[in-house]
């Protein structure tokens, strides 16, 4: 499969993750190499230089890490993502950066995450992504993704999806 | 140094509350529990006034406010409090409302001042709570004693290993007190560990859950772990089998803290996981031979100190390699957040010696399990909100629904330790839920109480004496 479009990529990637394809997506989507990162967000006074936390994560994973992860959902006893969650991902607002090195580009982009649990009425997460994409066999993977969500205080029982 | 103030005596208990603890009380009796008081707003109410206003409850660690100037928003069950080390290094815990009229002047989660500035009228305090500016003072304020105008300070704080607690009534014993024979284990913990500090910031976030369900857990629901987190038995991560918990103890030092540790033969060198060279530091720090002992040999696992403040050390893998697992430590305080919500608060700690290598390990395998990502964690918060949900429930109250918390009790087979080097009473294993009785048993005499509840060791004598 082919991306010559890096946004189509994280179009056909977000699909991957919102089918609970997650097998597929660290087979297809990411490189062996992959770090993928989430800091926690705090609440700093205007004009600080920084209101990601230093050191503190939501997630901070390698490809093994996000394994262990993965492969937990795929057991019977992964309380909670069984039932599983319904995700849709809203990815837009893209901006592409290309890079000194030949096959690689930056690209950021606005995500929006609707995640529908049970019967209740279920929850948005916001947030950017910053992404470096790499060129394996012709289509993009996903090397690095750092997430910064919008939210200090998480309004969700767990963090169980993948950004 | 900020504004002294008198707390007011207590509102009589209401009659249908104290009807509900008679039968807390007489429920407990046969290790029962009436599901009501896990998701009432009466009883939240009067657990914000009776329990978190006058337990001593865990604010932060030295390590997060390290320079003069440097302060982290806090609260105290629901109300904020400014934690702060002010220009001459003084730690100090100041409520977050401006004597003026009120407005709240800290509003980032962290970061370093002189000063805090209200924005409403611009009544300006020092980071040591003095008033110290007003706009027009001198054309306004002429005859007004500022030193009776700084922030309000809490009325009690104690720093015990670095870790702060504070106290909101002043009538309150000192933390030793409180704390009791708990005191000998946090000594054994976290002074044989040595100095501690915090990785980066707490992970917050709000989950559905009364702060009793999770408390209990954290201390001492092993019966849970190898049913619950199967999946993690399933990758390999956990072993299997009922085993485990035979080396596990539950130690009730009294108060309604608790400690599930698992311990190592007489010979071991366990070091709560931490490798050779990371616990190479550890030890002494004026233990006595005993304490240092049993802390050699110790595993770790959870703890409450009562209400709200749980401990993890633990060693666990954040992959499914053959890497050995990673010892960690946390903090976390389940904080009430309504009657059937919690903030969670949650501190990765690190041995400040250790290189940042080990440092970066541990609070990834802390992170991997316990944190909102967690993967024991997520499914915990499945089991939570819904125990809630069925106290909530009209038929619930209806039928007087009841938990059950009969094990090691009323039922099943548990022995005590009579041989047991340390203070507390010990059980043989930890399926039983002594530490959950216990934990209620105080919270009962908070909710009862006017007075200041009198310390208890014994949990026998507890559970029967009325
Ligand atoms: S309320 Fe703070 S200055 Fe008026
Ligand atoms: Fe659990």
């Amino acid at each position: 499969m082919t991306d010559p479009d890096p946004a189509d990529f994280l179009v056909r990637e977000a699909e991957h993750l919102d089918n609970n394809e997650l097998r597929e997506w660290l087979e297809g989507c990411v490189t062996e190499d992959i770090s993928y990162q989430i800091p926690i967000r705090i609440t700093r006074e205007r004009g600080a230089a920084t209101d990601t936390s230093d050191g503190g994560w939501l997630m901070n994973e390698d490809w093994h890490s996000l394994h262990m992860r993965i492969e937990r959902l795929y057991t019977a006893y992964a309380w909670a993502e069984d039932p599983a969650s319904r995700t849709r991902r809203f990815v837009t607002n893209f901006r592409l950066n290309p890079t000194e090195t030949e096959g690689v580009v930056e690209i950021k982009s606005n995500i929006l995450l609707f995640q529908g649990r049970y019967d209740t009425a279920g929850h948005f997460l916001a947030g950017e992504r910053h992404d470096l994409l790499r060129l394996v066999d012709g289509a993009w993977r996903l090397a690095h993704r750092r997430v910064l969500l919008d939210h200090t205080t998480l309004d969700i029982p767990a963090l169980s999806v993948l950004l | 140094m900020g504004s002294h103030a008198q707390t007011l005596p207590l509102d009589p208990l209401p009659d249908a509350i104290a009807t509900l603890c008679d039968e807390v009380e007489e429920s407990l009796e046969s290790g029962l529990l009436p599901a009501r008081v896990f998701n009432d707003p009466e009883v939240h109410r009067l657990e914000l006034e009776r329990l978190f206003a006058r337990s001593w409850v865990y604010i932060g660690h030295e390590s997060e406010i390290p320079a003069p100037g440097d302060y982290v928003l806090r609260y105290v069950a629901e109300d904020p409090f400014i934690f702060v080390r002010d220009e001459a290094g003084e730690v100090r815990l100041l409520f977050d409302a401006c004597r003026h009229r009120g407005t709240q002047i800290c509003r980032a989660d962290k970061g370093n001042t002189s000063h805090f500035r209200c924005p409403y009228h611009g009544w300006t305090y020092a980071n040591n709570g003095d008033l110290v500016g007003m706009p027009a003072a001198r054309e306004v304020y002429g005859g007004l004693d500022r030193s009776q105008w700084g922030l309000i300070q809490a009325p009690k704080l104690e720093r015990l290993h670095g870790l702060y607690f504070a106290c909101l009534d002043e009538s309150a014993p000192p933390l030793d007190e409180f704390l009791g024979d708990m005191k000998y284990y946090l000594d054994m913990s976290f002074g044989y560990v040595g100095d501690l500090e915090v990785v980066g910031d707490p992970h917050r976030w709000i989950l559905g859950g009364n702060w009793k369900t999770t408390a209990e857990n954290s201390m001492a629901d092993d019966y849970h772990v190898t049913f619950l987190h199967r999946s993690m038995v399933q990758l390999g991560l956990l072993p299997d089998g009922g085993d485990y918990f035979k080396a596990c103890h539950h130690i009730s030092p009294g108060n309604g803290h608790g400690v599930s540790f698992e311990f190592s033969g007489p010979d071991a060198r366990v070091n709560f996981g931490y490798p050779d060279d990371v616990a190479a530091a550890f030890g002494r720090n004026g233990l006595d031979p005993q304490q240092a002992d049993l802390a050699r040999r110790c595993h770790g696992g959870g703890a409450n100190v009562f209400p709200n403040l749980a401990i993890l050390f633990l060693q666990l893998s954040p992959t499914l390699g053959d890497d050995a697992p990673t010892a960690f430590t946390s903090l976390r305080l389940w904080q009430p957040h309504g009657p059937d919500k919690i903030e969670m608060w949650n501190w990765v700690l690190v041995p400040k010696g250790s290189s940042d290598e080990f440092k970066q390990q541990s609070y990834r395998a802390a992170m991997a399990t316990f944190s909102p990502g967690g993967v024991f964690e997520q499914d915990d918060s499945i089991a939570w909100r819904s125990i809630t949900r069925t106290a909530g429930t009209t038929f619930a109250r209806r039928i007087g629904f009841q938990f059950n918390y009969q094990m090691g009790d009323q039922v099943g087979a548990v022995e005590t330790v009579a041989d047991w080097p340390g203070p507390g009473h010990v059980t043989s294993h930890a399926y039983e839920e002594t530490l959950h009785r216990m934990l209620y048993r105080r919270w009962l005499d908070f909710m009862r109480n006017e007075d200041y509840p009198p310390s208890w060791t014994d949990p026998r004598v507890v559970v029967r004496e009325h």
